[in-house]
């Protein structure tokens, strides 16, 4: 099987330098990896990925660790498909630093590669696709404190301690925070991005603080734990959360949630697939789309009820015009 | 038979008077804590804070109480989180699909039940260490969980049904009632009955208590099938608690909840320790979060404050009790 499509590939190959034509060498194999089947945000990844794949007549291989975000997992998965050799990769690192050996890996193994999400520390990649939390925490915290009128108490519940994602988040959150003088933060804890724990922490918040005004979540699962204590003590406050998840969309519908900071899985796993297929049909691409943070709120969250299975991915100049600049 | 049976009750009964003593000091650890926390925080001793740690200690203490149970066997039930989640989940998706909330716990309980029942058969009828056995269980459960959930958040479930969660009944929460009944009844089941004094004294001696026609087997089953169902039980408060459950909520329950089983002083080696010890253990465990949170501990050094805390509560635990022997 592999033996003949690279046969063929290379018959397509042969036949572009002879007649001199843009290529269309169909049925290309790509990777994609991601760090987990649990967050709702990688399965948007791969379903935009699968949705690329299929208008470019590609075909997409998922590779997920079964234990979420283990580096070990995804370094066997990475020997596995360096030896199977599929024609390119959109990759995903589960830790920014701890995977760089596994991109040399496929860097030695020379299959051209696109990083999504999350930026690997060193490698060599065709392309970066990407939206930086930092941004996106502080365009969502801009949000609240806005909604807040500048002023009144705020807590920070805080993601995993330690993870690239939370570290900017919640940097982007005090940025916001410096603006708005009027605000004052109460208190910065963590919740692991756990709902539960978030939800536990918020109970001892509300004891110790008897007025929080707002609440700035690192993810909206968090987010969502948080706003089942306020309700539980028959306290009021507005809650932002991250990810843009279908819950929180509902959420913001019935009025629970203020909004959701997104990045957009779903693009991302489609423009990703989208510049590992055109690389390889020597089609032009970019070497960086930083998406824009959209902030998901009552006045815009419509879109976002469009289940991702059934959304589009963008054309590629739609796409490269994400890139800005 | 039964004349044999006597000396296999002996021992056990010697631990467990020695374990009365020893609970006096175990409780001593927490009030120890208790009254620091009161010392540096005015929110600690309200009684809006003591509910909210009563509430939280409910969750945790459920699932590590029908482990105890495991434990006292000398064995291990590694898949309790993993169980949390896939019950939760499924309850979720029934109560969806039903519209009937008592199907849901129905089917919350029956999944844990049932999960607890094969972690037991693999254990007596395979001979596997129960280690082994539940830990290969523990990914056969995530890996269900995850393809059934596919990134999903199952959320939103009628108010009646939340109370089990959240509600109040005479102003005390419904866990809260929930963790004094069933503490309750782990305590007689295992100090009064005889089937709760084999178990120690198969944790203690198991050729002795095989030998003096204990039906090994059959109350193997018992304990890891209880264990399944308290954590069938746990996935239902959890859901009513959170209005919502996703694949990814157990791996954080697994650990604590040994570790409130442990910390409780119940020997890992089987046929010491009590069902009261756990519950210590695991207010122990919700008192430092919640103490960390009152007083805005830096999300940083929780993880470490954690961890010398419970080393303390530990060896202040093992000194008195060698005092006390």
């Amino acid at each position: 099987m592999n033996m003949r499509k690279k046969f063929c590939a290379g018959l397509t190959v042969l036949a572009v330098a002879t007649i001199g034509t843009a290529a269309h060498a169909d049925n290309e194999t790509v990777a994609v990896f991601t760090k987990n089947q649990t967050n709702p945000f990688f399965q948007a990844v791969r379903v935009g990925a699968d949705a690329a794949a299929k208008t470019l007549s590609a075909k997409v291989l998922h590779y997920i660790p079964t234990k979420p975000d283990s580096i070990p997992e995804q370094l066997s998965q990475i020997e596995d498909v360096v030896v199977k050799k599929p024609d390119a990769i959109v990759f995903t690192p589960v830790d920014y630093k701890a995977m760089v050996p596994g991109v040399e890996k496929i860097n030695a193994a020379n299959i051209p590669v696109v990083n999504i999400t999350d930026r690997s520390s060193a490698g060599k990649f065709i392309a970066f696709v990407g939206a930086d939390d930092y941004s996106l925490g502080l365009e969502t915290g801009r949000y609240l404190l806005k909604a807040m009128g500048g002023k009144g108490n705020v807590v920070i519940i805080e993601g995993v301690k330690g993870a690239l994602t939370n570290v900017d988040r919640v940097r982007g959150f005090n940025h916001a925070l410096k603006e708005n003088p009027g605000v004052k933060l109460l208190a910065s804890q963590p919740g692991n991005y756990q709902r539960l724990q978030a939800l536990q922490v918020m109970e001892n918040l509300i004891e110790s603080h008897p007025q929080i005004d707002g609440v700035l979540a690192a993810n909206d699962a968090m987010a969502m734990g948080a706003i089942e204590a306020l309700e539980g003590a028959n306290r009021t406050a507005q809650v932002i959360g991250i990810n843009g998840t279908k819950e929180a969309v509902d959420a913001i519908k019935a009025g629970k949630l203020l909004a959701s900071g997104d990045y957009n899985g779903f693009l991302q796993g489609c423009i990703g697939t989208m510049i590992a297929v055109r690389s390889l049909r020597k089609e032009p691409v970019v070497p960086e789309i930083m998406l824009k943070p959209t902030v998901v709120t009552k006045a815009n969250y419509q879109p976002y009820e469009t289940p991702v299975e059934s959304r589009a991915c963008p054309t590629w100049d739609e796409a490269a015009r994400l890139a800005g600049k | 038979m039964r004349d044999m049976a006597k000396p296999a009750f002996v021992l056990p009964r010697a631990f467990i008077s020695a374990d009365l003593l020893q609970l006096f000091y175990r409780l001593l650890a927490a009030l120890l804590i208790c009254l620091v926390l009161a010392l540096l925080s005015d929110s600690f001793l309200t009684l809006g804070n003591i509910l909210n740690v009563l509430r939280q200690a409910s969750l945790l203490f459920f699932i590590a109480s029908g482990l105890t149970l495991v434990v006292l066997t000398a064995g291990l039930d590694l898949s309790v989180g993993a169980n949390v989640a896939l019950s939760a989940c499924l309850a979720g998706t029934v109560i969806h699909q039903t519209g009937s909330a008592a199907l849901g716990v129905v089917a919350g309980l029956a999944t844990g039940g049932v999960i607890g029942l094969l972690n037991g058969l693999m254990v007596t009828a395979l001979r596997i260490p129960s280690f082994i056995a539940t830990y290969g269980m523990l990914w056969v459960l995530n890996g269900l969980t995850y393809w059934y959930m596919a990134g999903e958040v199952v959320h939103g479930f009628p108010p009646g049904f939340r109370q089990i969660g959240s509600g109040y009944l005479f102003g005390l929460p419904t866990p809260a009632y929930l963790l004094l009944i069933f503490l309750a009844i782990g305590t007689v089941f295992a100090q009064r009955t005889v089937w709760g004094q084999e178990i120690y004294a198969i944790g203690a001696n198991p050729v002795a208590a095989r030998l003096s026609g204990i039906p090994l087997s059959r109350r193997l089953l018992l304990v890891y099938s209880v264990s399944g169902l308290m954590a069938g039980l746990a996935s239902i408060i959890f859901l009513a608690r959170l209005n919502s459950a996703e694949a990814d909520i157990g791996e954080s329950l697994t650990l604590p909840a040994i570790a409130a089983v442990l910390i409780g002083g119940t020997s890992l080696f089987g046929g010491v320790g009590t069902v009261f010890g756990t519950f210590v253990g695991a207010l122990i465990l919700t008192l430092v979060l919640n103490g960390m949170n009152l007083l805005s501990v830096n999300a940083s050094w929780q993880p470490l404050v954690t961890g010398v805390i419970v080393i303390l509560a530990v060896w202040l635990d093992m000194k008195t009790r060698r005092r006390g022997q």
